[in-house]
């Protein structure tokens, strides 16, 4: 147990001073607000003012579509109310011009002219649009969802004006009905009204997901890294007249991820106090909100999944001899944390399927999918007891079993230790 | 020597150590590496206090049998006691270990990483500092005490080493070929250390190619050659049991008694001297009476064999 404790504080305190983890520690949330914020800041900076063509015979009507879409706000497809100050561009960026001429020649220009980077976009309006319900949208954008929406929302209205109209129904009088009406979208938890909207939980769910990921990866390969540099200083031998494989192992192992629960409490710190005021000058992510479960979740999860796949980093740091070697094994371990990630998608649309909750469950899936979960709604209890039950389990038997693999294979120099070796060694190795 | 000069206790403790079990006693230890055998049925016994040399060609398996009393590979076969009990972890502590690949922390500093190592061994931080402090001051390293290990030189380094192995005082200091790598200034200081520590009572187990070394430092010695032991005991025990003797005559006057068959098996004459080497059951003194009652002696020596050539010899032997 001394040892253990010994060996654990060497390893933080030595990881803790260095250089690199001050840089580390200080530069990462830089860089990650950097390429945060970048794609918006870029999205916004690009945006010079659109110019549209509404092409229709009757001037009048060419006009009123004008004068409808300059008053509708652009809104994506599926956007949420609140979203859309952060993303759309304003309506007055669009300079919208009426064009008479609608004839096949024209058509042909208009066409010339959006690949030609003149104009835009062209609505197409014919003179029966009203009795084939139908106006072409052209425009060069693959998706075009911003203004596609937008066309849509002021074309409808326009139709169903014009059809009043003719009934009898004057503008004035038509316009109140034809205001769209809003759905506002309330996530209820756990029987509550949820405070944080949608987009906030997804983000939440991103960012601790990444943050678990690349924690772990990092770590990971830094236990790896460190098994091989004790090997080839040769200074194992000496530990080993010391302490225990296990002693050496398990304290490395808790030493480094003391030292990664450190970086991540330091960015949490720093992300309240740095980040809190520019998140309260976005609406939408003002009400991000961490709750105290997912916090302990997050930390449950984080030092199960580190000690599950850093136990197995520490055995490939003991079988091989170089850094490259480890490398290419590790590839291994790599590919249940990648899957994980991929299921992050269906654990948060539908995390009450079946196949999400049966990975979730899966040890080495566990830390990413179940913790996914938890964020987005609370599984039942039995399912989060039983995927920490069977974590703990795996890791408790994966240290048993690295142990004897490290035990062996941090004395033999020179070569990587084959398949057939290490099962000899699982087989007959007993501390 | 006077013998109010010998301190009652130390020969109380002599009487002790005699009756005493083996600090290390190895009984037909084994251990293989797939086909490779790298130790056979090796049994030797340790006794307390003094050096123990452990020698041996390279590859001949004496790395592999001080692993295997540290306790970092277990034997295939046989037993492994240590202060008269089976060997545990219980007794690591008081081990002190310098292996032959010299290992430490590149990154740590020289006094962080010695405490380290002492404080694993049970010494406490602070007890671990002020013994630090002394022996980094006799091996002059006083100035580098809060430098990283990578800034030292390699001597420096193994001094470090050295002092990691010691600092926890134990009572059996195991070394694997200690003196390889040192310059002639560190070689001595570190066997000055090493001849302290014996004299204090310690018991030192060193593994060593070189013979000429062991013949100088140790009292009792393990030859190992192909994992097996040729010739184990103490040394002056051996050298009168296995070696022949020879002997060098420098003498005026009748040579005669260079031709008794009965005293001498061969000799060389070498002009200033003639190199004698007795016959078997031949003895010195009886020589020594033939050549003075007929010749003017000046020096009449009895060369012991080096264990060179006691080593060569055995192993011829045992490859017979």
């Amino acid at each position: 147990m001394r040892n253990t404790w010994l060996i654990i504080k060497r390893e933080y305190l030595q990881r803790v001073r260095t250089r690199s983890f001050l840089v580390l520690t200080l530069l990462l949330p830089a860089i990650m607000t950097v390429l945060m914020a970048l794609p918006a800041k870029l999205a916004t900076m690009g945006d010079k003012p659109q110019h549209i063509v509404i092409v229709s015979s009757n001037a009048q009507l060419g006009e009123s579509v004008r004068q409808q879409l300059l008053s509708t706000p652009v809104t994506e497809d599926d956007e949420e109310p609140g979203a859309e100050q952060a993303k759309a561009r304003p309506q007055n960026q669009y300079t919208i011009d009426v064009d008479a001429n609608a004839t096949d020649a024209e058509r042909t220009a208009l066409r010339e002219k959006v690949s030609s980077r003149t104009i835009d976009g062209f609505l197409w309006v014919p003179d029966d649009f009203l009795t084939t319900h139908r106006v072409d949208w052209n425009s060069r954008d693959i998706i075009g969802s911003q203004e596609r929406s937008w066309v849509i929302t002021a074309i409808n209205h326009i139709a169903l004006q014009q059809q009043l109209s003719k009934a009898g129904l004057p503008s004035s009088q038509s316009d109140p009905m034809l205001t769209p009406i809003k759905v506002e979208r309330i996530r209820i938890e756990g029987g509550k009204e949820a405070k944080g909207s949608g987009t906030a939980k997804f983000l939440e769910i991103v960012v601790m997901v990444m943050l678990l990921y690349m924690a772990v990866l990092f770590y990971g390969i830094s236990v790896m890294r460190s098994v091989i540099e004790e090997k080839n200083s040769r200074i194992m031998e000496v530990l080993l007249s010391s302490a225990t494989s296990t002693e050496l192992m398990t304290g490395k192992l808790l030493g480094v991820g003391a030292v990664g629960l450190t970086q991540i409490l330091v960015w949490t710190v720093m992300a309240g106090v740095i980040a809190l005021p520019s998140m309260a000058m976005q609406p939408n992510l003002s009400d991000l909100q961490i709750s105290p479960v997912v916090m302990i979740a997050f930390a449950a999860f984080f030092l199960l999944g580190y000690l599950l796949y850093s136990t197995m980093y520490a055995a490939i740091g003991a079988i091989t001899t170089t850094e490259q070697e480890g490398q290419q094994i590790q590839f291994l371990i790599i590919i249940p944390l990648v899957l994980s990630v991929f299921m992050l998608t269906p654990a948060i649309r539908t995390p009450d399927s079946a196949a999400v909750m049966w990975m979730s469950l899966v040890p080495f899936f566990a830390p990413i999918v179940m913790f996914a979960r938890i964020v987005v709604q609370t599984p039942p209890i039995w399912q989060i007891a039983l995927s920490l039950l069977l974590l703990i389990a795996t890791v408790a038997g994966l240290t048993v079993l690295c142990a004897r693999i490290y035990r062996i294979g941090v004395l033999i120099y020179g070569k990587r230790a084959t398949l057939p070796e290490i099962m000899k060694w699982l087989k007959y190795a007993k501390t | 020597m006077i013998p109010t000069e010998v301190p009652v206790a130390q020969s109380k403790d002599q009487a002790l150590t005699s009756a005493a079990s083996p600090t290390v006693e190895l009984t037909k230890i084994r251990k293989c590496y797939g086909e490779f055998v790298a130790v056979n049925d090796l049994s030797l016994r340790v006794r307390p206090g003094g050096i123990y040399g452990l020698l041996g060609p390279n590859g001949a398996g004496k790395t592999s049998t001080i692993r295997m009393i540290m306790g970092i590979i277990v034997p295939d076969a046989g037993q492994i006691s240590v202060f008269g009990e089976p060997l545990s972890r219980a007794h690591m502590d008081q081990f002190g270990y310098l292996p032959e690949e010299r290992g430490l922390y590149k990154k740590m500093k020289v006094m962080e990483h010695l405490v380290f190592l002492a404080q694993l061994k049970g010494l406490s931080s602070g007890d671990a500092t002020a013994r630090a402090r002394k022996w980094c001051e006799r091996f002059e390293l006083s100035a580098w005490t809060d430098k990283k290990v990578e800034e030292l030189s390699k001597g420096m380094q193994q001094k470090v080493q050295f002092i990691g192995a010691i600092l926890h005082d134990p009572n059996l200091i195991i070394m694997d070929e200690p003196f390889s790598g040192l310059d002639p200034a560190n070689a001595v200081g570190l066997k000055d250390a090493v001849l302290e520590l014996a004299k204090n009572g310690k018991t030192i187990l060193l593994s060593t190619h070189r013979m000429d070394q062991a013949e100088r430092l140790c009292q009792s010695i393990c030859l190992i050659n192909h994992g097996r032991a040729v010739l184990e005991g103490e040394l002056t025990q051996i050298k009168a049991k296995y070696g022949r003797i020879s002997v060098q005559i420098k003498y005026d006057g009748d040579a005669r008694f260079l031709q008794d068959p009965k005293l001498v098996q061969s000799y060389n004459d070498y002009g200033n001297y003639v190199e004698v080497r007795l016959a078997a059951g031949g003895d010195a003194q009886e020589l020594l009476r033939a050549a003075s009652s007929c010749a003017k002696l000046s020096k009449f020596e009895i060369m012991e064999p080096s264990l060179e050539e006691i080593f060569i010899e055995a192993v011829g032997k045992s490859n017979a």
